[in-house]
Order: structure tokens, then C-alpha cells, then sequence
């Protein structure tokens, strides 16, 4: 029911986000979901690649001296039409759990846009979301977007 | 960290274990001579002691050292190259020295006599660190003119050890030679044997396939947490060495393995603990600015030489049977501290703080600015892997905790900041831990 996501470690100055995508380019690594969180010295960038790319990602990352290390999230989809997002929230809201990040896909399924959530309580929103016949996208879904 | 019982080796037993009342009848009729050869030989020392009005006869016993004037390290400075040899340039077989990271460097001169007195003294600390000629021992101090890595070579030759004459970087042969020779013991500073440590594990080599079983460090001061984290990276035992150019170089005093401070050679040097203030001494136990006189050198003798080195010594018996006196791990330095807003700062207290606190490194480096007339402390410390997370909110607990621990130890606010892995330089010999970007 989760996917990888893949989050790095970056400081605040300039250079370093491209120096990372600069390895991801190398080694034509795609990037399908990108979110950076900013601190006034440091930025953690959190993204989704493929599987069969995340070991690769993850020793060109460490060997680059970049620190990175994977943890498991919820994908969703939604419809791409007012209000869709509130309605997930509420529901979110209804199971008394906190989010802590949610950021959205480069890419489309199923005509819906795809989101990345992260939450305190992952079993809870997973069951309340599928009480309500919300989607929850596997990570074998999104290896073959 | 290895047994709590454990034989306790000693290299010259008459000396280390002589008698209280034997060592100061020896060190009396020591530092005669050399205040003797002192005064004929060295004209800012004989300037010195006519200036306080004291001649050679007037020091008749070692309870008359504190009547001596000292002696700087801006007198090796000012007195470039040869000014404070007491000998002859051709009884002089070797000459050592420190890169003085400020201006002019400092050079000491040895006789013959003189390198078998360092030799020895050396011999005596890998021997309290449990080495001996079954050992495999692996210097990587640097060598050249830093005492570290021809000191320890000298000492472990002594001993009748396999030495392995590494010399300091490359870090990955280091360990590749560490595993196929079977080294046995390692001599270097604390910060670069942390970093072999952590290569090895990064290497996949688990510290049960080295022979390791203990090592000398020194150089550069470290904490007891430190020690732990080197310890358990190693699976060894870790014991402090000290000692500087001015005096010998490694080996003036050693941890034996009760690692309970470190056993001062007292029958080649002694030793005081001075008020840096009132110039006055103070009894055992007390803290204040450590003090050396060389009693049996005599190509570069030093008489009260000064070392600005924070510490206290310890006159009660040690477990392992010598009865030399004990200095504590250097508390910081008189010249080093720094003065943040008015609050005296040892880096060490905040290397206290980083080492007993989980997700990050030992590695830190501290900045000291001056913004519109205040002084403001930045600490940049490591990020460990284990740490690292995926949410901006436990990095910022993370860095509110060192912050708080920062401030209840040193009683100042620093600014942290979370680096990266690795992000900070380390260095082969001392540690730069310090920047101070302050005109003042």
C-alpha cells in the first residue's frame, strides 16, 4: 500500500540542488514527484523514482557524499477538479490524524493527479481512505506509469 | 573497555615505580645539572636567572624549581633557530619541530642523549598501552619534523615491535595493510583513527577481522566520549598520549590502561600546575596551567617551560604500580580559549556536548563572529546517517536539543547548523576546530 520515496539531504546554498539532479541526469534517473522543504541553512528535497532505479539513485547520492535514505509514503489520486483535494483532507481530518507533507506527481493515472502523503498514522488514513473508495496506488502502479 | 582485570606491563619498572622520597632525591641532583648547564650555556636563561637575582647554587633541591624563572614559547620564537641550545651544534644529531600555524615556526634541538631519553619515554607509554615486541605497531602520525610520527617510531622500534611506518593519509591503504599485516596496535591522532574507523566500517571490514587491540593517541586534546566512539569503532583500547616539541614530543606522559590520566615520566620531566594568573603553584588536584622542566636533556634543556595546556595533576597511586603523578586530559588552553561575550569557551566542552548526544558525528567546527558589536557562536556539526530525516521537524528538534545542551554547558547561545556527513574537513594532525572571523 506505500511507495519509496527517496528524500536527500542538501545544504542552503547555491549549487547544491543542481549538483544532485546533475547525478540524477547521469544516470537517467526520472524524477516523477519532486517536493523540497527549506530551512534557512538546510533543504531536504523528498522525490519518487521508479524501483528498479532507487539502489542505483541512492549509491550515486552516497558516493557523490550527498546523505539520502528512503521511507515509505501513500500515493493517492485525485481528480483534477475544484474541491477534490478538500475532500481528501476532510476525510484526513474526520480520522483525527496529522499530515506531515503532501506534495503532487509529474504525472497523471487513471485521469487523476497523483499525490505523495505523508502522515502520523499511516494505517488510519490508509483504511479511511479506502472506506471511501479513495485509491491508493501501489508502487507497481507507478513503476509502469 | 576490554576486561576490568587486566596485567599491567611496565617498561623500566625502577624508574616508573621508584619511591616517592628515591624520585626526589634523583630529581634534585637532575635539576642542578641542568640549571647548571642552563646558566653556562643559554644567555637569555642566565639573563633570566641573574634578572631574579638566583644563581646555580641557590637551587639545591627539586622543591627549589619554583624559584626559577620560566620559560615561553615566544623565547624558541624570538631565540630562531639555535638561541636556546645548550649544546654545541656538533653534538646535535637531530632537530624536530612544529609548524607554528601562527608566524615563525619553532625548532628543538637533540643530542644522542637526548632521543634516547624521548626514545624511552615513548617505549614506556606503548608498553603501558599493552604493546610490546609481539606487536604489529601502525604509525600514522605524520613523520618529518612533527614529533608524532618518528616519536612513535622510535618508541615502538624500542620496544622491539614490527613497525609499520605509515606516515598519515591515504587512508584506504592504511586499512588495507591494517587487515592483511594483522597490525596489532595503532599510533595517531584521536580524530584521524576516528575517521580510519569509520572508513573501516564504510569499507564492510567489521573491527572483529582487524587485530586491533589498542592504540596510543595524541596530539590533539579529546574527550572521554571520544574515546568511547573510537573505542567501540575499533574494538581496541584507546590510551591518551601527550607531550609537545618544546619538552620532547609524545611520551612526556601516557595513559596506562586504567586510562585513568596519564603517568608524567617525572625522572626526565617535572611537572607543576601554576595560577597562569599569579604565576604561583598550586597543590595536586588543583586546575590551572601545566608547567615542564626537562631534567635530563641536554641539547635543548627547558626550564618552567609554559605550556598554556589547562589541567590538573593527580599525586594518589595508580592500580598499575607507578608512582608517577597523573595529568588529567587537557581541559583546554589558555591561548585557545575563547572568549565569547565575555564567557570563556573550550571547544572541548562543546566536543562533550556533540559526543554524548545520538544522530550526530564527533566533527564539529566553531565559528565566532562579530555582528554590530556581539559576538556570535556558530556550531556546525555533522548530520549521521541515522539521523537523517525525511521531515524538517525532528532536524529542527534535533538541533534545538544541541542547542539547549550547548547552553546549559557553556552558558552562551550558539547558532547550529546541520551539515552534511563528511562535509567537515579532517585534518591528519591537529584538528582545526576553530574559526574566529573577529577583528578584534
Amino acid at each position: 500500500m506505500f511507495i519509496t520515496q527517496i528524500s536527500v539531504y542538501l545544504e542552503n546554498a547555491r549549487g547544491t540542488l543542481r549538483e544532485m539532479t546533475k547525478i540524477l541526469a547521469e544516470n537517467k534517473i526520472d524524477i516523477m514527484a519532486l517536493s523540497i522543504a527549506d530551512t534557512s541553512n538546510f533543504g531536504i528535497v523528498r522525490m519518487i523514482i521508479r524501483e528498479a532505479c532507487i539502489d542505483n539513485a541512492l549509491n550515486c547520492l552516497k558516493s557523490a557524499g550527498l546523505m539520502s535514505k528512503k521511507n515509505q509514503v501513500i500515493c493517492i489520486g485525485i481528480p483534477n477538479q475544484p474541491g477534490a483535494l478538500d475532500n481528501i483532507l476532510s476525510m484526513i481530518e474526520a480520522a483525527d490524524v496529522s499530515i506531515e507533507y503532501i506534495y503532487s506527481f509529474n504525472y497523471n493515472a487513471d485521469g487523476n493527479a497523483l499525490f505523495v502523503l505523508r502522515v502520523m498514522d499511516s494505517e488510519k488514513v490508509i483504511s479511511r481512505l479506502q472506506e471511501n473508495q479513495i485509491k491508493i496506488y501501489s508502487q507497481a502502479d507507478i513503476n509502469s506509469l | 573497555m576490554k576486561s576490568a582485570h587486566r596485567e599491567h606491563k611496565i617498561y623500566n619498572s625502577p624508574m616508573e615505580c621508584m619511591s616517592r622520597d628515591a624520585l626526589f632525591a634523583l630529581q634534585s641532583k637532575r635539576l642542578r645539572e641542568t640549571v647548571q648547564l642552563e646558566y653556562k650555556n643559554v644567555p637569555l636563561y642566565r639573563a633570566r636567572m641573574d634578572a631574579k637575582g638566583i644563581k646555580p647554587e641557590d637551587i639545591k633541591t627539586a622543591d627549589d624549581l619554583r624559584h626559577l624563572p620560566f620559560t615561553e614559547k615566544t623565547d624558541l620564537r624570538d631565540e630562531f633557530p639555535f638561541g636556546l641550545f645548550a649544546a654545541p651544534p656538533s653534538k646535535i644529531v637531530r632537530i624536530q619541530g612544529s609548524s607554528g600555524t601562527t608566524g615563525k615556526p619553532i625548532v628543538a634541538g637533540y643530542t644522542k642523549n637526548d632521543v634516547a631519553v624521548w626514545t624511552e619515554m615513548v617505549a614506556r607509554a606503548i608498553t603501558a598501552a599493552g604493546g610490546g615486541k609481539k606487536d604489529i605497531i601502525q604509525v600514522a602520525y605524520g613523520y618529518g619534523l612533527f614529533t608524532g610520527g618518528l616519536g612513535a617510531h622510535q618508541g615502538a622500534t624500542k620496544v622491539g615491535a614490527m613497525v609499520l611506518p605509515m606516515s598519515s593519509g591515504n587512508t584506504q591503504r592504511q586499512i588495507l595493510m591494517m587487515k592483511e599485516l594483522g597490525v596489532t596496535m595503532l599510533c595517531c591522532t584521536p580524530s584521524y583513527a576516528t575517521f580510519l574507523g569509520e572508513t573501516v566500517r564504510e569499507m564492510g571490514i567489521k573491527p572483529e577481522e582487524l587485530k586491533l587491540k589498542s592504540g596510543c593517541f595524541g596530539a590533539e586534546p579529546w574527550s572521554e566520549e571520544m574515546r568511547a566512539t573510537l573505542e567501540a569503532l575499533l574494538g581496541i583500547d584507546a590510551c591518551d598520549i601527550y607531550g609537545l616539541t618544546e619538552i620532547a614530543g609524545p611520551g612526556v606522559a601516557f595513559e596506562c590502561l586504567e586510562k585513568k590520566g596519564m603517568h608524567v615520566n617525572e625522572d626526565h620531566v617535572m611537572v607543576e600546575i601554576i595560577d597562569p594568573i599569579t604565576e604561583e603553584p598550586l597543590p595536586y588536584g588543583e586546575s590551572g596551567e601545566l608547567v615542564f622542566s626537562t631534567i635530563s636533556k641536554t641539547g635543548m634543556p627547558m626550564l618552567r617551560y609554559r605550556t598554556h595546556d589547562i589541567c590538573r595533576l593527580a599525586a594518589e597511586p595508580c592500580i598499575c604500580g607507578r608512582t608517577h603523578v597523573r595529568m588529567d586530559k587537557i581541559a583546554g588552553r589558555t591561548d585557545d580559549m575563547l572568549v565569547i561575550s565575555g564567557v570563556n569557551v573550550f571547544p572541548s566542552q562543546i566536543e562533550s556536548v556533540l559526543v554524548g548526544l545520538d544522530g550526530v558525528s564527533p566533527h564539529y567546527m566553531l565559528v565566532v563572529e562579530r555582528v554590530k558589536a556581539l559576538d556570535k557562536l556558530e556550531v556546525q556539526v555533522e548530520l549521521t546517517e541515522a539521523m537523517f530525516s525525511d521531515t524538517v521537524a525532528e532536524l529542527e528538534r534535533l538541533r534545538d536539543d544541541i542547542k539547549d545542551k550547548i547552553k546549559s554547558v557553556v552558558g552562551i547561545n550558539a547558532k547550529i547548523q546541520l551539515v552534511a556527513p563528511k562535509s567537515i574537513p579532517r585534518s591528519e594532525g591537529k584538528a582545526k576546530r576553530i574559526i574566529d572571523k573577529r577583528n578584534i
